[in-house]
């Protein structure tokens, strides 16, 4: 009973978070140097070398940060992603938490990111990083009620809100076929929720790392693991919401999952390096006028779709 | 045992440096950006290294100091063409660009293996806005108003909202002159609501920028035209490359950066302007901000002048650029937007002009007036034109204003040459550091 519910569970998303971010960053690595980046060394022993280093450092301090919020804002961060991952089922009795309303879950995740990232920037007590947090509420804003729509559509067939259900409504047919919208916009949500390449607001160039410009050392690593970790539990869920979780011929269900969990990390990440960062106004702009009109769609699409 | 393990693998990491980007120093920085090993970073926090590229005016020191301060432990300084501050006496100075990345890697790696002691701090660690238990309420002020709590003003709503009406309190901070979001040297007394830019009040020029010696040539002999057009193209190629990377396109910067470094007349630059404008450079970062009018655009001069409409441009004076028949390209808005579309166009026409002079082995012939990448050198160089962005800023957001800053050449023209001798990969001249002694 408690190794099955509990032990279990949290060793299961403990490596794959674990391995999942490390692999996040060693596709960056390949991905960054096939498209040019000057490296030295390999992009399997790049990301051990960075965090080794990253632990020798000092954790810094600003004058007067809030200790408190600022030390655990990355771990909250981290928290989450792995509570975004508990939901996702591996196959249909491989599931580390599978709750009637894990649907539900993966949202209110989404809704505490924005403020455990606004507390990440805040609490540094300095400009840069208070720009970037003031950035993310607006754009977290934004992105929120457009992954709403999109996962209601995807509940729509499946009559539940339970993921494990959402993946076995895809025996016949793909979400991502059946409802062509729902994926891409659900994409631009995951680079949204980890403020990742085009969407990379608070953490941005343009304020030397915003939330993140003045963390050194463990905390800073503890950081970078946590967005990793998001973007590996984003694309567990989007593997399980669009494209059909352990759904698959030949191989076991779990290894189906990965593979579709890679997919999607090395589309997010291919995008975050090709695209620019999308100016802010614009970006909200684009949220409120281009993409959620595009949410409602989907949406009607899905019900009509689950009338006929 | 485990810590030494650790740091036998944080030895082998890629060297995060924080680059002040001093005097002259900019050229080291663009040979390090395509340095496999090294990785220049943004905030000090990120570093191990403090590289303090060319020279620091000496009332710059104390921002120097600050700057220092903020890294981590364990780190280490390194001086390239640049005086150690007094403190830092047994600081190591490199005057040779070829040897800088490995001097770079032995300092991290001998601080990772604890064979370097960390760079002793400069400044006592203590606030330094002393306010606690000081004025009525303790708070360092007078009244319920004044002091500077836990080191930020009090939050006061002293200024409407210029832009949604939604009154964010305002902030006022000092930035620069090492904030590696501007042109380098330039300082700001800047108040913030939100991301919005209240109000910008430039207290530092930047620092004058270094030509290519060929422009100073230019004003003395007739000099092969196809050389001063390829040294105007590496000149705009390498201030694409810092736009680029603040945008978040790594990948385009390096390659900008490339193209400027193998430069030839042979060069083309569709490549780069077909991904620029596949990726959504144009449409998604640069809109239509920043906007200069025409005095303004004067004001600055050369590519602004002309992405304005301004058709100025004293190659048109020159009898052997006639001979090329070159007309000024212009753009007509004026904004972010215009300003790198002319520049791409430049960079294509000098590339073009290059060729053409190349084959007929044309030399430039009117030393009276030359068009220096920067602007206009008549009878004086180019001069400093930070003063037009404290009218532009006020009112656009963080994000626009910084793509703004980019988009815009400021600086002074120095009256010393780029050193040249780096190029061609000899032993540091004595240009550039009796400029710089000179100015101190």
């Amino acid at each position: 009973m408690i190794v099955n519910e509990l032990i279990l569970p949290v060793i299961l998303v403990t490596i794959v978070l674990v391995v999942g971010a490390y692999l996040v960053a060693v596709i960056d690595g390949m991905i960054a140097a096939a498209l040019g980046t000057p490296q030295r060394g390999g992009a399997w022993l790049a990301p051990l070398t960075q965090g080794a280093w990253l632990l020798t450092q000092q954790a810094n301090a600003t004058e007067a940060p809030d200790w408190r919020a600022w030390r655990l804002a990355p771990a909250l961060y981290l928290a989450l992603a792995a509570t975004g991952l508990a939901v996702v089922p591996f196959s249909p009795t491989l599931i580390p938490t599978d709750l009637v309303t894990s649907v539900v879950l993966w949202g209110s995740v989404e809704a505490l990111a924005t403020v455990v990232i606004f507390l990440h920037g805040w609490s540094a007590n300095t400009l840069l990083a208070l720009i970037g947090a003031y950035r993310y509420v607006a754009l977290g804003l934004s992105y929120i009620l457009i992954s709403m729509f999109v996962l209601i559509g995807v509940a729509l067939p499946a009559e539940s809100l339970q993921f494990s259900q959402v993946v076995a409504s895809q025996e016949g047919l793909w979400n991502v076929i059946r409802q062509p919208l729902g994926l891409p916009l659900f994409l631009i949500v995951g680079l949204g929720m980890t403020f990742w390449g085009p969407f990379n607001l608070a953490d941005s160039r343009d304020l030397a790392g915003g939330t993140a410009s003045t963390v050194s050392g463990p905390s800073r690593l503890v950081w970078e693991l946590a967005r990793a970790a998001m973007l590996v539990a984003f694309s567990g869920v989007a593997a399980s919401a669009f494209l059909g979780g352990w759904l698959g011929p030949w191989l076991p269900g779990p290894l189906w999952v990965m593979l579709k969990m890679l997919g999607v990390l090395a589309v997010l990440l291919l995008l975050g390096r090709l695209l620019p960062r999308v100016q802010p106004e614009r970006c909200v702009t684009l949220m409120w006028v281009v993409l959620l009109p595009l949410s409602f769609v989907d949406l009607i699409w899905a019900g009509v779709e689950a009338l006929l | 045992m485990a810590v030494s393990w650790l740091s036998r693998l944080a030895a082998q990491s890629s060297v995060p440096v924080f680059p002040v980007r001093g005097i002259q120093g900019e050229a080291a920085l663009h040979r390090l950006t395509l340095t496999p090993g090294v990785e220049l970073v943004d905030s000090p926090r990120h570093a191990s290294i403090l590289l303090v590229a060319g020279g620091v005016p000496p009332d710059q020191h104390d921002a120097l100091r600050r700057v220092h301060d903020q890294l981590p432990n364990p780190f280490a300084t390194l001086w390239y063409r640049s005086e150690p501050l007094a403190e830092l006496a047994s600081a190591t100075r490199v005057d040779d660009p070829d040897a800088l990345p490995g001097t770079l890697m032995t300092a991290h790696q001998e601080l990772m293996r604890g064979k370097r002691g960390s760079s002793p701090r400069l400044l006592p660690d203590e606030p330094p806005n002393p306010w606690e238990g000081l004025g009525d309420d303790g708070h360092g002020g007078e009244g319920m108003m004044g002091g500077v709590p836990y080191g930020r003003p009090m939050a006061m709503n002293m200024h409407d909202d210029i832009r949604d009406g939604l009154t964010l309190d305002s902030l006022t901070v000092t930035l620069g002159p090492f904030l590696p979001m501007l042109p380098p040297g330039l300082g700001a007394k800047v108040t913030l609501q939100g991301d919005l830019v209240q109000s910008w009040i430039t207290q530092h020029a930047p620092y004058p920028i270094a030509l290519e010696s060929v422009f100073l040539e230019a004003r003395e002999h007739p000099v092969p035209i196809a050389e001063l057009e390829l040294a105007r193209a590496r000149y705009h190629l390498q201030r694409l490359a810092f736009a680029l990377r603040l945008a978040g396109l790594e990948r385009l910067a390096l390659e900008s950066l490339r193209l400027a470094q193998g430069l030839s007349p042979d060069s083309r630059l569709e490549g780069l302007r077909r991904r620029l404008t596949r990726c959504g450079f144009f449409r998604l970062t640069t809109t239509g901000r920043g906007w200069l009018d025409e005095t303004l655009a004067r004001r600055v001069g050369g590519v602004a002048a002309r992405a304005a409409g301004l058709e100025e441009d004293l190659r048109s004076q020159d009898a052997a650029y006639g001979r090329l028949k070159f007309t000024p390209v212009v753009q007509s808005d004026g904004d972010t937007n215009a300003r790198w579309c002319q520049t791409l166009a430049e960079i294509e026409q000098s590339l073009q002009l290059a060729r053409q002079a190349e084959r007929e082995g044309l030399y430039s012939e009117t030393t009276e007036a030359i068009e220096t990448p920067r602007g206009p050198w008549g009878e004086q160089r180019p001069g400093d034109a930070s003063g037009v962005i404290d009218d532009l800023l006020p009112g656009l957001e963080w994000d626009e204003a910084m793509t703004t800053l980019a988009s815009l050449d400021l600086a002074a023209v120095s009256e010393w040459p780029q050193d040249v001798t780096q190029e061609l990969g000899e032993a540091p001249g004595d240009g550039a550091d009796a400029a710089e002694e000179r100015r101190a």
